[in-house]
């Protein structure tokens, strides 16, 4: 099931040849020189806005103001606004990367039904689950999409086969979540510990602190090359620390990231290692935050060491809490560049980000991708809310009443 | 003489000695688990160099060979000849020149245009000024995987692709929205006397910009700039959608397109290493030098978000 290659990956518009190598000045100085241009152009508008407001009447501030914003604007229209409209129409066709135009679809929602169909089939219990029984959803263009199955279960003298459509999208979303349900918590957990222990008058903090956070400054694709290398199967260094447990036990190294029980919890102790140090730094600071005449009132009143964590130190530590829980939420729903550097199993070992930008750019599903980006999007925006929802039974805010909305205090 | 007879005096008390074992005993324990966690941060990290450093015979050796006999540090060019091998062209300094253009020319746009859209949210009332800052603050939300096809298709479009015009153009309009908000708090935090004073000296707001606000909100200026290399330099996504010449590869998209040239059976893991230490090198080098920046960059939306 590797369909994950090497010469599939450079292929895009030239029918699987590389174009050639315009060498490399050639390469430089055409984008420098539109580089500079686009900074001039955005100099223009800004100037051209400006005195367009003043001519209508503006007050200077207004106008100044509003002009020194235009080029995000700008930007946000043309790459962000229009490229989410565009994905949507995207969704709703059928678009090879090879070909020039989107095609339409017979069905307009085709994509969208691909994604999401799932149904139960039932089959004898000693019988065999054939394929064909499972059935088809339909055809796009050349490929027939037909039911896969997901999972089954016997009751009885009867055996249910879980079938989808498209096995591989559900597998991904199914990875990515159990991936940030399990690397969140603990990541969140093991900073606030090694931040509570640096917090305790320790000899040499910023020695410490600069230690920890190390980590975190690794590129990603350097981590993942390192992860890989020492979850190596074969002779890495971690198979070889477990070597006398294994002999104790009698069992063949585990396979890590090649197996595929074991990719997520490899992912997920590689982003421990990675994250911890990030979170640590942050929540330090929130810790130094406290004021220390609370803990003394508090001791003053009899209250224990974790009477004292429980009922101060997580109160005023929990903006801090929130904002890395949001930040590892959008980050471990998005995962990419680990991905890339640490070949996996496309059924049991793709993230949802690798397995959409597969489908785009490799196997030619350009709409299908967009249909799924979609969703997915919808998913991450959906989470993230609920979290932000969720925020206001557990996160106290000190000058919550002071506050503005959006935490903006001009 | 008093305060050692007064230490004499406390060692004597009952309760004074327990509660000085018992902080005894908790910072063995402290420095103990910080010690663990220490190590465990190192080990994974001096493998990397240590496995850098080993001639190919003794990769796999077995119990592992932590100091390398002998210092392999050819490995570190020899990786790149053979990259050079396999994309004639491809040479170490050809992937510099390409990383280096790349990130320096997004970096500075990156910077630049922050600064002056953060400027305009700071110092000038506007109508709509909160509500365009709560969408500029939203689209962080945004998720990559919406942009990415239709944008591919944009500069395809325009017949730019191969070519590092999506990597750097785009960073003129400021699109990273934590580098405004950043910036934004400390332009805040400059009282309004400082441009008023200027305004009646006869500056125009250009100049206001670059000789009072630039100098002013120079440790943030410089903390989103070090965020800012940091990001591009690391960037995977852009070059592998966008660039198709093996040439013009940065430094990241070479070692991905070396790591998928090899073999299954032979992943060359001294050349893998010496190359992931090239590339985490230069941030490390950054990071030692202006750590506090780096802090500085992670502490700002977490204390004041």
């Amino acid at each position: 099931m590797q369909e994950r290659g090497a010469p599939l990956l450079y292929v895009w518009n030239q029918g699987g040849q590389t174009m050639g190598d315009p060498g490399a000045f050639n390469s430089y100085y055409p984008t420098f020189l539109r580089y500079v241009g686009t900074a001039l152009v955005l100099a223009l508008i800004i100037y051209l806005t400006y005195k367009g407001l003043r001519k209508l009447g503006v007050k200077t501030e207004a106008a100044t103001g509003f002009a020194l914003i235009t080029p995000w604007l700008v930007g946000r229209i043309l790459l962000t606004a229009f490229p989410i409209l565009l994905s949507f129409y995207l969704g709703f066709t059928e678009y090879n990367i090879l070909w020039d135009r989107p095609r339409s679809l017979e069905d307009p929602l085709f994509n969208y039904k691909r994604a999401l169909s799932i149904k139960i089939v039932t089959f004898d219990k000693d019988e065999r689950v054939s394929i064909a029984r499972l059935g088809q959803l339909g055809a796009a263009g050349p490929d027939v999409v037909r039911y896969r199955e997901l999972d089954s279960f016997v009751i009885g003298d009867k055996r249910y086969v879980i079938a989808a459509s498209d096995i591989y999208l559900l597998k991904a979303i199914w990875l990515t979540l159990r991936y940030a349900a399990l690397s969140i918590p603990l990541g969140m957990a093991g900073a606030l510990g090694v931040a509570l222990l640096l917090n305790q008058r320790v000899k040499g903090v910023g020695y410490w602190r600069t230690l920890y956070y190390l980590p975190a400054v690794l590129p990603a694709a350097a981590v993942a090359l390192l992860w890989f290398w020492l979850f190596a199967p074969n002779r890495g260094l971690i198979n070889w620390a477990l070597g006398p447990i294994y002999s104790l036990t009698g069992s063949e190294p585990l396979g890590w990231f090649t197996d595929k029980d074991l990719v997520l919890p490899s992912f997920v102790i590689m982003s421990l290692w990675g994250v911890f140090g990030a979170n640590t730094v942050i929540l330090l600071a929130g810790l130094k935050n406290i004021p220390p005449d609370l803990y003394e009132a508090a001791s003053i009143d009899g209250a224990g060491t974790l009477v004292k964590f429980r009922r101060i130190t997580i109160p005023m530590l929990s903006p801090t809490l929130f904002y890395t829980l949001i930040m590892g939420v959008i980050g471990a729903l998005q995962l990419f560049t680990e991905q890339a550097f640490i070949p996996t199993d496309r059924a049991d070992g793709w993230f949802v980000n690798w397995f959409l930008y597969n489908e785009a750019f490799n196997f030619g599903r350009m709409g299908y991708a967009s249909a799924v980006g979609w969703l997915y999007a919808v998913l991450i925006i959906a989470v993230t809310l609920i979290v932000f929802r969720s925020s206001t039974a557990w996160v106290f805010y000190e000058g919550a009443r002071e506050r503005e909305p959006g935490g903006a205090k001009a | 003489m008093t305060t050692r007879a007064s230490v004499q005096k406390l060692t004597y008390d009952p309760l004074a000695r327990r509660r000085r074992i018992e902080s005894i005993v908790s910072r063995t324990v402290i420095y103990g688990l910080l010690l663990i966690g220490a190590v465990v941060i190192l080990v994974p990290f001096l493998w990397m160099v240590s496995t850098s450093l080993k001639i190919e015979k003794q990769l796999f050796e077995w119990p592992p060979r932590w100091i390398p006999d002998p210092i392999a540090f050819e490995n570190y060019w020899n990786a790149w000849e053979q990259l050079g091998s396999i994309a004639p062209g491809l040479t170490f300094w050809r992937i510099i020149g390409n990383t280096l253009f790349i990130t320096v020319l997004a970096m500075f746009a990156e910077m630049f245009s922050a600064a002056v859209v953060a400027y305009g949210f700071a110092r000038f009332r506007f109508k709509g000024r909160d509500v365009i800052f709560f969408i500029m603050l939203s689209t962080m939300m945004i998720p990559g995987v919406l942009t990415r096809v239709p944008a591919f298709l944009i500069w395809r479009e325009v017949g730019l692709l191969n070519t590092y015009d999506p990597l750097t153009l785009p960073a003129w309009t400021a699109w990273g929205p934590a580098y405004i908000f950043l910036l934004r708090q400390f332009f805040l935090t400059i009282p309004r006397e400082m441009d008023e004073a200027a305004l009646i000296d006869g500056a125009n707001p250009v100049q206001i910009f670059f000789y009072v606000m630039l100098p002013l909100v120079k440790p943030a200026f410089l903390a989103i700039g070090v965020l800012a290399f940091q990001g591009n330099w690391n960037n995977f996504e852009g070059p592998l959608i966008y660039l198709n010449t093996t040439q013009l590869f940065p430094l990241i998209l070479s070692i991905q397109f070396f790591q998928q040239s090899l073999s299954k059976e032979a992943p060359k893991w001294h050349y893998m290493m010496a190359m992931a230490t090239m590339m985490a090198a230069p941030i490390l080098v950054l990071f030692f030098m202006a750590q506090r920046y780096f802090i500085e960059g992670l502490n700002v939306g977490a204390v004041k978000g």
